[in-house]
Order: structure tokens, then C-alpha cells, then sequence
């Protein structure tokens, strides 16, 4: 079990420096969410009142997120595939699952560098505020990290192992958090103030329910996709 | 501990491997015991790397089963990966990494206790101590191969697996790699080395296989071959059965 | 015997059919097609679950049977899920004057249907080994299925939606068009899957014997 720590320590450290060094990824992701952010903030501009500035601006922090986020997930095991070091990885006494959360941690800080330098500019630029809730802000923007990230790794192992086109990653771990977005979206519609703290009717947004069910559904994808994706890593790795 | 000395440290028992509808390896046994060093030889193709790679549990058999050190490698992954080094075709080294920060990012992946010493120990023993700290990336393919050796016996292994540890290697640098290996089958280790180099199998081994379309052609002592004739065409020898 | 399932499963059909549109016809007509739309909602979910199972029998076992019967069920319930769809849009445009709304209902039909078109595009995409393929596929299948329940079935499960839990089918004879359809559309389901099965598995045969020789 302490061995276990010691592993898990060392692959999460050696990601974070090795990324830092190689500066891969984290710029690529950079100039990609600014982008997002750029033409959705120019999309913005043909609505006639400030009301659209929150919807467009959640819009822009989830699809920055989602597709930077996995960006970065594809070349998480590409750079242990390059010179062999995957197999050093397995050759090594741990079991996939140490592997996977230690991968997975390394992503959520990646991804977590990445929103403290996007979600600023998103506010700026759509003039959003988030009414000094940013304990609720904070918790949205984590859960829905963990939530890219869980998917993101377990898949980007597959498609790393099967070396199969990276463009394949970006369905497979969308679909699956499809169902996700939806309370995410609508947590970070009421911090921004377009919506009320609680729906009622009958659309998707309505089904959510309020802002405490929405966290709460975050929280059981967080759960169910982690959890599940922990068990599953090792089959992913056979071979 | 007395089962322990007489059983061997590798024991493979009639693997089999197709890949999809190929087949690779066919019923292949083999065993070693410490302190002995097998050479695997063979043509590009014969099911060496294969072998090796089942041995060290990144693939595993359609059918039979291996044993390191007493472990079967599908029930105890966790006992036999400490027992196992394997020195591959690629170097499994991060090249963004100094030398001394991969060797310290395997050592605590293994859980090597008293690591500063035992890496400065390995730096000194492959002779890498002067580039200790430059990154992996402008290492020689010598020195790679230097660093991929400490990477293997970091965590004091009792089998090494070394798949054509020699592959790209000049005089000199063949010449360390053979004295790392004898050192390390001197203090009681298990080698098993692929080549397709005869010659220098010959010279690191204290017995020789072939392993020619996925089965065993040949496995005997070194003394009990014909080195000259091995040397020169080791198919058509190991065929013969002489 | 599967020439046996097919016919059964046409008759059923053209059973349901007849009853639907004579004694058990449903006014508005445009709700006909609910003896369509709801059997195959029923189907394709019963598909995706036969997915999941034989994607955990593959992990548990590694019979490449199991991961031929998940191609075959996913292949067959995304043509289910995509009628399903169809339909409901028919239904939609024809009952509240729109084609698609994002009410949880169509919503989580929606993203059923995209849940298994990428596990099809993922079987299509894997290159390498077959056993790397089915492993993956069956990983994704079991992943996939994890939506399910909680978007599909609680979906189903809310009160308050344009798209009522049940329709009523009021009279004993639009009840019987109905389970027939149901009974129909499983037996053509179950049917599809057991021959789409054996089909790749007499392509995988063949693929090895040609590699073989």
C-alpha cells in the first residue's frame, strides 16, 4: 500500500515535470481555448440585449474544456508510448488501477492550470459575474474537470494502445459525457444569473431541477465514471 | 528454502502464442536456473521477443504458463515483476528526464528503499556518473543503452531479460555491456539475452537455444557446442541435431 | 428455426398492423404510429442491455463469441434506436408541430442513439489485434451502458414532460395491436442479432482461413 503512494507519487510528478519541460501540450490547449472563447465572444455580439452573454459564456468554458481537456489526454499516454516506457510502466510491481489514478491526477492538475487561465478570460470578456460564489464556481469547474478527465484518460489509453487515430478519443469520451453536460450547464447557468435557482416545466433544463441537483448529478458521474473506469483500466492495458 | 534453490528461476512451460490466425510460439519450453545465463537465438521473426515478452508478463500465453522465481506470472504479478529487469528494444527511458531523475522515478516506482545510494551505485557501475545529469534526450545510443542497463538492475533483480541487448552498439560499448552481464550472472543472477549475433551470444552465455518458427531447436551447454560450426551457420547446426 | 423466428416475427407484425389500423386505431391517426415507435424503444433498450451482458461475458471469459454477439446487438439496436428516433420525430411534428424539442425524453433517446453509433464507429476504427478490438469495445460498451440508467430510465420515470410515460391504449383490442407489435419487434430483433451474429462469425472463419493458407 505505501509502495503503492511511492508509485503513484512518482508517475503523477514525472507527468507534471515532464510537461512542464517538454511544453507539449499545455500551450497547444491554451491557444485552443482561446480561440473557442474568441469566436463564440464574436457569436455573442449579434445578440441584441446582455442576456445571451451567460449562455454563450458557459458555453464557451465547457466546450474550451472539453475538447483542450482532451487535447492534453491524447498525448498523456502518447508520451509513454513513444520510447517504450509504457511497457516500463506495466514492467513496474503496481496494479493498472494505481496507474490509472495517477494518470488521472496528473490530468485534472493539467487541465486545472488550464481553467485558472481560461475561466478569467471567459468572465472578462462575456462581463459575466458570478456574485461572489465562488466556493459553488469553484466546485462546478472541479467536478466537471474530474469528469473529462476520468473518461479522457481511461480512453486515451485505448486508443494510444490500439494506435488508432486520435481523433477517435474525442467521440468516444464526448458521447459518453453528453448526458454530464446538461447539469453542467446548468450549474453554470445559475452562478452566471441566467437562470433561477430552481426550474420547473418541462425541458432538460427543467428536469435537472435546481442548482443542488445539478451538483448532485455531477457528483454521480464523477463517482460512477471514476470508479468504473478504475476498475476497467486494467483490461484496457492486457496486452 | 531448499525448494527454492533447486527450483529454477525461470521456467516456461509449453507456451503458446498466435497472434490473430499466426502462430508465434508453439509449446516452447525453457528453464534457467541462478546464476546461469541462456542465449536465445534465432532469425528476425522466430518468436525471441515474444518469448521474452511473455516471460516478463507484458503478453501473455494463449496457453502454458511461466514461472520467475517460484511466482506463476498470471497468479503473482505483484511478487514476480521485483524479481524481473528486462532491458527491450526501445530504451523505456523519458527523454525530457535527467539520467539520475529516471533512474529515481523507476526506483520509486519499484519501492527501492535507500535510494539516493543505490542509484549512485548503478551510476558508477555503467559508468554513467559524468552524465548524470543531462537529459536522456542527448544521450548516444551507448549511453541510452547504459542508462537502459541501470534502469534494469535498479531495483537488484534476480532474472534479467535482455532483448538484443547488443542491436546498434559499437566495439566498446558491446564489450561493457558483456561485463555488466557477467557481473551480474557472477553474483548468482539469471540472463536470458536474444541475438542474432552468434558470436556474441556465445560469449555472454553458459547456454545456447534456438528458437527457429516458434519451437525450440536446440538447448544444451556451451561446452557441449560445436562453437565453430555454431558460429557459422547455427540453423543448419541446431537442424542437424549433431 | 430462424426461418421459423422471421416469419413468426412478420406475422406478428403484419398482425399488429391490421389490428392498428382497423379495430384498434387510435384517433388522432397520426398516433398510429406509436405501434411502431414504442416497440422499438422497448427493443432497442433490451438490445443495449444484451450488449452490456455480453461485453462483461467477453471481459469475464474472452470468447470471441461474445464480443460477435455485442457487434451484432449494437448494429441491431442502433437500427431499432434509429426508428425509434424516426419515429418520434414523426410524431413529434404531427402532434405538437415540432420536429425535435429538447424535452429529457427525446433528449435521452438522442443521446441512446449516439451512445451506440460511436461504439459501431469504435468497432470500425480499432485497427490491431481482433482481441485488443473486443476488449476495448467491451469496455466502451460497459461505459456506455452506465448512461443508461441515468439518463434513459430516469427519464422515463418523471412526470412532468411534453412526451406523456404512456399513451393510454384504451381498448383491449389497441392493447393486443400493441403487445403484438412488441412480441414482433423482439422475435425480428432477436432474429437479426442471432444471424448478424453468425454472419461475423463465418467472416471471422473465413478471414482465418485465408490468412492460414
Amino acid at each position: 500500500m505505501k509502495h503503492g503512494w511511492l508509485g503513484f507519487k512518482a508517475i503523477v510528478a514525472k507527468d507534471i515535470v515532464v510537461e512542464l519541460r517538454a511544453k507539449q501540450v499545455l500551450p497547444t490547449m491554451f491557444v485552443l481555448g482561446l480561440l473557442i472563447v474568441f469566436i463564440l465572444r464574436l457569436a455573442a455580439e449579434s445578440m441584441p440585449t446582455g442576456a445571451g452573454m451567460p449562455i454563450m459564456g458557459a458555453a464557451a468554458l465547457w466546450i474550451a474544456f472539453l475538447f483542450s481537456g482532451m487535447l492534453m489526454q491524447e498525448r498523456s499516454f502518447a508520451t509513454e508510448k513513444e520510447d517504450g516506457c509504457m511497457d516500463g510502466l506495466l514492467l513496474a510491481p503496481l496494479d493498472a488501477g494505481t496507474i490509472y489514478l495517477a494518470k488521472l491526477c496528473a490530468n485534472v492538475v493539467m487541465l486545472s492550470i488550464f481553467e485558472a487561465a481560461v475561466v478569467p478570460l471567459v468572465l472578462l470578456s462575456f462581463g459575466l459575474s458570478i456574485d461572489g460564489r465562488w466556493l459553488e464556481f469553484v466546485a462546478v469547474l472541479v467536478l466537471g474537470n474530474l469528469g473529462i478527465s476520468s473518461l479522457g484518460t481511461l480512453f486515451s489509453a485505448a486508443v494510444q494502445v490500439s494506435r488508432s487515430q486520435g481523433s477517435l478519443l474525442s467521440i468516444v469520451v464526448l458521447v459518453v459525457l453528453m448526458p454530464m453536460m446538461t447539469p453542467a450547464l446548468f450549474a453554470l447557468l445559475v452562478l452566471f444569473g441566467a437562470l433561477p435557482e430552481e426550474v420547473a416545466g418541462f425541458g432538460s433544463l427543467a428536469f435537472v431541477g435546481s442548482f443542488k441537483a445539478a451538483l448532485g448529478y455531477m457528483i454521480a458521474f464523477d463517482a460512477v465514471f471514476s470508479v468504473a473506469c478504475w476498475l476497467l483500466f486494467g483490461v484496457i492495458l492486457q496486452e | 528454502m531448499v525448494a527454492e534453490t533447486h527450483s529454477p528461476a525461470v521456467q516456461v512451460n509449453s507456451v503458446s502464442k498466435a497472434f490473430g490466425a499466426r502462430p508465434v510460439l508453439k509449446g516452447v519450453s525453457l528453464a534457467a536456473t541462478r546464476g546461469e545465463a541462456v542465449c536465445l537465438c534465432g532469425v528476425n521473426g522466430a518468436g525471441k521477443s515474444t518469448l521474452l515478452q511473455i516471460i516478463s508478463g507484458l503478453l501473455r500465453p494463449d496457453r502454458g504458463s511461466v514461472d520467475v522465481g517460484g511466482h506463476n506470472t498470471a497468479d503473482h504479478p505483484g511478487q514476480f515483476k521485483r524479481q524481473l529487469g528486462m532491458i527491450s528494444h526501445k530504451s523505456m527511458v523519458y527523454p525530457e528526464l535527467t539520467v539520475t531523475e529516471n533512474l529515481n522515478f523507476v526506483a520509486r516506482l519499484y519501492g527501492v528503499t535507500n535510494r539516493a545510494a543505490r542509484i549512485d551505485e548503478l551510476l558508477a557501475r555503467t559508468g554513467l556518473t559524468a552524465f548524470s545529469y543531462d537529459r536522456a534526450a542527448i544521450l548516444s545510443r551507448g549511453l541510452l543503452q547504459r542508462l537502459a542497463i541501470a534502469r534494469a538492475l535498479l531495483h537488484e533483480p534476480s532474472v534479467l531479460l535482455a532483448d538484443e541487448p547488443f542491436a546498434g552498439l559499437d566495439g566498446s560499448a558491446v564489450e561493457y555491456v558483456l561485463s555488466v552481464f557477467a557481473d551480474f550472472v557472477a553474483s548468482g543472477g539469471t540472463l536470458l539475452t536474444t541475438t542474432h549475433d552468434t558470436r556474441l551470444g556465445l560469449r555472454c552465455c553458459s547456454r545456447v537455444a534456438v528458437l527457429d518458427a516458434g519451437a525450440i531447436l536446440l538447448d544444451r551447454p556451451k561446452e557441449q557446442v560445436d562453437s565453430e560450426r555454431f558460429i557459422e551457420d547455427y540453423l543448419s547446426y541446431a537442424r542437424s541435431g549433431s | 428455426m430462424r426461418r421459423f423466428l422471421l416469419i413468426g416475427a412478420l406475422g406478428l407484425l403484419i398482425a399488429s398492423t391490421w389490428l392498428g389500423l382497423t379495430i384498434g386505431a387510435i384517433t388522432p391517426v397520426q398516433r398510429n404510429v406509436l405501434y411502431v415507435h414504442v416497440p422499438n424503444s422497448v427493443c432497442a433498450l433490451l438490445s443495449f442491455v444484451v450488449l452490456l451482458v455480453a461485453s462483461i461475458a467477453y471481459l469475464a471469459t474472452s470468447k470471441p463469441l461474445w464480443d460477435l454477439i455485442a457487434a451484432a446487438c449494437a448494429e441491431v439496436g442502433v437500427l431499432l434506436a434509429s426508428i425509434l428516433n424516426g419515429t418520434g420525430m414523426i410524431f413529434s411534428r404531427a402532434e405538437w408541430n415540432t420536429w425535435w424539442t429538447p424535452s429529457p425524453r427525446l433528449v435521452s433517446s438522442a443521446m441512446l442513439w449516439f451512445l451506440y453509433v460511436v461504439y459501431l464507429i469504435l468497432r470500425i476504427s480499432l485497427p490491431g489485434a481482433p482481441r485488443q478490438r473486443a476488449r476495448i469495445c467491451a469496455v466502451f460498451g460497459i461505459i456506455a451502458f452506465l448512461d443508461v440508467p441515468m439518463v434513459y430510465i430516469s427519464a422515463r420515470f418523471i412526470p412532468a414532460d411534453v412526451h406523456p410515460p404512456n399513451f393510454s391504449f384504451d381498448t383491449g383490442w389497441q392493447t393486443a395491436a400493441l403487445m403484438l407489435g412488441m412480441l414482433g419487434t423482439a422475435l425480428l430483433a432477436g432474429a437479426l442479432i442471432w444471424l448478424r451474429t453468425d454472419l461475423l462469425l463465418r467472416r471471422q472463419r473465413l478471414e482465418e482461413e485465408l490468412l492460414q493458407e
